[in-house]
């Protein structure tokens, strides 16, 4: 009888041991979310509107592009070139997953077909899909926090983020930097036998839009150090009332307003 | 003439229709040898010629990395300085220059990614077979300006057809955004579908605007007279460069470096020709084997006097060798004549293969192939021939020593 509690006993224990760590696996999985998310919507308030250096850096050469950048929520943005000159009202509008192009000079829209995706984006190393599937780390992947370090006396989480069996995504891991007041400091890409691919990580925190945003964000490639593409944020302002007419074929063809 | 020769020389003949019948299977090895390796070489040389007309050319002068990259920044400035060098060449048949650029193609609803090419109509049409592979419409011409020529399976995945617009954006030279509308004045099919899936041609001129290329481009093509002055050509422009001030930017590249697939599928099907040409001479070798091995055990008597009366066995074996080696000898001299006469013949005439006229020329190749005579195949096919033939005499030639005098004098003849 005594053996047999005594078994019903640990039993009952390892049971306990296992629903504890369970849980506290799924609190972990749920805090990393937690954080991406409360970063992701600090990153991009309900709405901005921001104006933007592109400079696009290659050994031999260098190309500065100032773009207008309308966001609303994760869905909707529309991006606007004003300099250079002979690029000036080309625009860019993506809504969801779908994205157009608008060229001035021939005065016409191009949608971007799904094979062009992964096709860089004006000449950068910024992705067409970068543009378009920004949420597509809140929606594809799974997040679970594997460390912290301090950056100006503030926890950084290190968040290592998989993507779901299903999720039509090209990266094979992402891992993410994220301070505890939201700020994103770092974005790392894996290929699918997880080495690295390419970074974008932020620099000069300060105070932008009333809130602690980086001023200057640089996409590097992992394997060629002397290209890289460096995004500087001249203008930004949050939470606009953002009209939907703004976020619509008609309003990037009419570069007017 | 020495005894031994002279004996074997009445040996060889004292079967009269065993030694032709064996002499004209080493004759037919050859011949069927040289003409085979011929013919493959030929059909190379008619492949690559095709492949190199439809699109690459047998060299271009490029932009040092621009094959592994693509960039549109790496270009040929000066493209008349290196059609200027290419001029003096006796080996260039014609040149032309070319720039390329990746971009999308959109009609009203769709789009697709392409490559979107800038020629030069006259030029072009003197290096690759573009022209006589337009389907609909018409090629190009020089005074040609916001006009045309797009793949057969890119013109029906875009549903346009001739006199239908095209839209064309990508980024130009400077990294601005390039952008223009064309008509399709022409559509071509090659049958190869990946090419016809993604080429849009426009007049050089207009790409240069367009793309903001300053009168740049990135590839000059060459057209060399044959196959073999490729290497000539190569060598001569790659010192000619190295003493231009350009010469850490340009490099010329021949088509093995241009098609590495085609070089491989070359090799891939010689290898496979190898392994049937090593059976059909194996084969050939048994048949030989036979021969040889009967005339010994015909002869077991004969040579069992021979050894009985003090001819020691390493002269039978001697002149067995020499028996052999002169059938095969005149066998293989046979063989060379006529198979050089054959493929000789064939090479002038060429071989139209009956229904394969029209399936041929839709993928731009010629409708008869020519094998081409060469030393190489000559000697490939002879040479191996020769030293299978020969190691096959050396078993009866060997077997010979073991015989004892007595027991082979006294051997019951088979026939």
């Amino acid at each position: 009888m005594r053996k047999d509690l005594f078994r019903t006993g640990m039993w009952v224990y390892i049971l306990l041991v296992f629903q504890v760590v369970w849980h506290a696996a799924n609190v972990n999985a749920f805090d990393a979310q937690a954080i991406v998310k409360a970063s992701f919507d600090y990153w991009r308030g309900k709405t901005s509107v921001a104006i933007v250096d592109m400079t696009i850096h290659r050994p031999t050469w260098e190309r500065i592009v100032t773009i207008k950048a309308w966001t609303r929520g994760e869905e909707d943005s529309i991006f606007r070139i004003m300099a250079p000159a002979k690029d000036k009202d080309n625009g860019t509008l993506k809504k969801g997953k779908n994205m157009w192009m608008y060229n001035p000079k021939i005065n016409r829209v191009i949608k971007i077909p799904p094979s062009m995706m992964s096709q860089s984006w004006m000449g950068s190393d910024f992705s067409n899909d970068d543009l378009s599937k920004t949420d597509s780390l809140l929606s594809d992947y799974v997040h679970e926090i594997i460390g912290t370090e301090t950056h100006d006396g503030k926890t950084v989480y290190l968040i290592q983020s998989r993507p779901k069996p299903d999720a039509p995504v090209v990266w094979g891991m992402q891992k993410l930097k994220i301070r505890e007041d939201h700020i994103f400091l770092e974005q790392a890409f894996f290929d699918e036998d997880l080495k690295p691919v390419r970074a974008m990580s932020a620099h000069q925190i300060q105070m932008l839009g009333n809130r602690l945003f980086p001023k200057k964000w640089r996409m590097q490639k992992v394997d060629v150090p002397d290209e890289y593409t460096l995004l500087e944020y001249k203008e930004l302002s949050f939470d606009d009332n953002l009209p939907d007419r703004l976020f619509t074929l008609s309003n990037l063809r009419n570069p007017g307003r | 003439m020495s005894i031994d020769t002279k004996m074997a020389w009445r040996n060889i003949w004292r079967n009269t229709r065993r030694s032709i019948l064996t002499i004209s299977a080493i004759t037919f090895a050859t011949t069927l040898l040289i003409f085979m390796l011929s013919w493959q070489f030929g059909s190379y040389d008619t492949m690559i010629n095709s492949a190199v007309k439809l699109h690459t050319g047998h060299l271009q002068v490029q932009a040092r990395g621009y094959n592994d990259k693509r960039s549109i920044r790496l270009v040929v400035p000066d493209p008349e300085a290196v059609g200027a060098i290419l001029n003096q060449h006796p080996g260039v048949a014609a040149y032309t220059f070319r720039a390329t650029a990746f971009s999308l193609a959109s009609s009203k609803e769709r789009t697709y990614g392409v490559m979107v090419m800038g020629i030069d109509p006259e030029r072009e049409a003197k290096v690759s077979t573009l022209k006589k592979l337009v389907r609909q419409g018409r090629y190009l011409s020089a005074e040609d300006n916001l006009q045309a020529v797009i793949g057969k399976l890119l013109a029906e995945n875009l549903r346009v057809g001739i006199g239908d617009e095209v839209v064309v954006l990508g980024q130009a030279r400077d990294g601005s955004i390039a952008a223009s509308v064309f008509r399709v004045k022409g559509i071509y099919r090659s049958g190869q579908d990946e090419f016809d899936r993604s080429g849009i041609y426009l007049p050089l001129k207009t790409f240069q605007d367009v793309y903001g290329m300053r009168g740049a481009v990135h590839e000059v093509v060459v057209l060399a007279k044959t196959l073999q002055d490729v290497e000539t050509i190569k060598q001569d422009v790659s010192t000619r460069l190295e003493k231009t001030r350009k010469k850490d930017q340009l490099v010329i590249l021949d088509w093995m470096e241009l098609m590495p697939g085609l070089v491989q599928s070359i090799k891939v099907d010689l290898g496979s020709g190898l392994i049937f040409y090593f059976i059909l001479v194996v084969v050939v070798a048994f048949s030989i084997l036979n021969t040889f091995l009967m005339a010994v055990f015909e002869r077991t008597r004969e040579f069992g006097v021979l050894l009985a009366v003090g001819t020691t066995p390493g002269r039978l074996t001697r002149l067995l060798l020499l028996e052999s080696v002169t059938m095969t000898l005149v066998g293989i001299i046979i063989g060379i004549v006529l198979g050089c006469i054959v493929t000789w013949y064939f090479q002038v005439h060429g071989i139209v293969i009956s229904g394969t006229a029209e399936l041929m020329s839709q993928f731009g190749l010629p409708e008869r192939m020519y094998p081409r005579l060469s030393v190489l195949a000559t000697v490939i096919g002879a040479g191996g021939v020769l030293v299978i033939t020969l190691l096959t005499a050396l078993y009866p030639a060997l077997k010979v020593r073991r015989l004892r005098p007595v027991e082979a004098m006294t051997h019951v003849q088979a026939v």
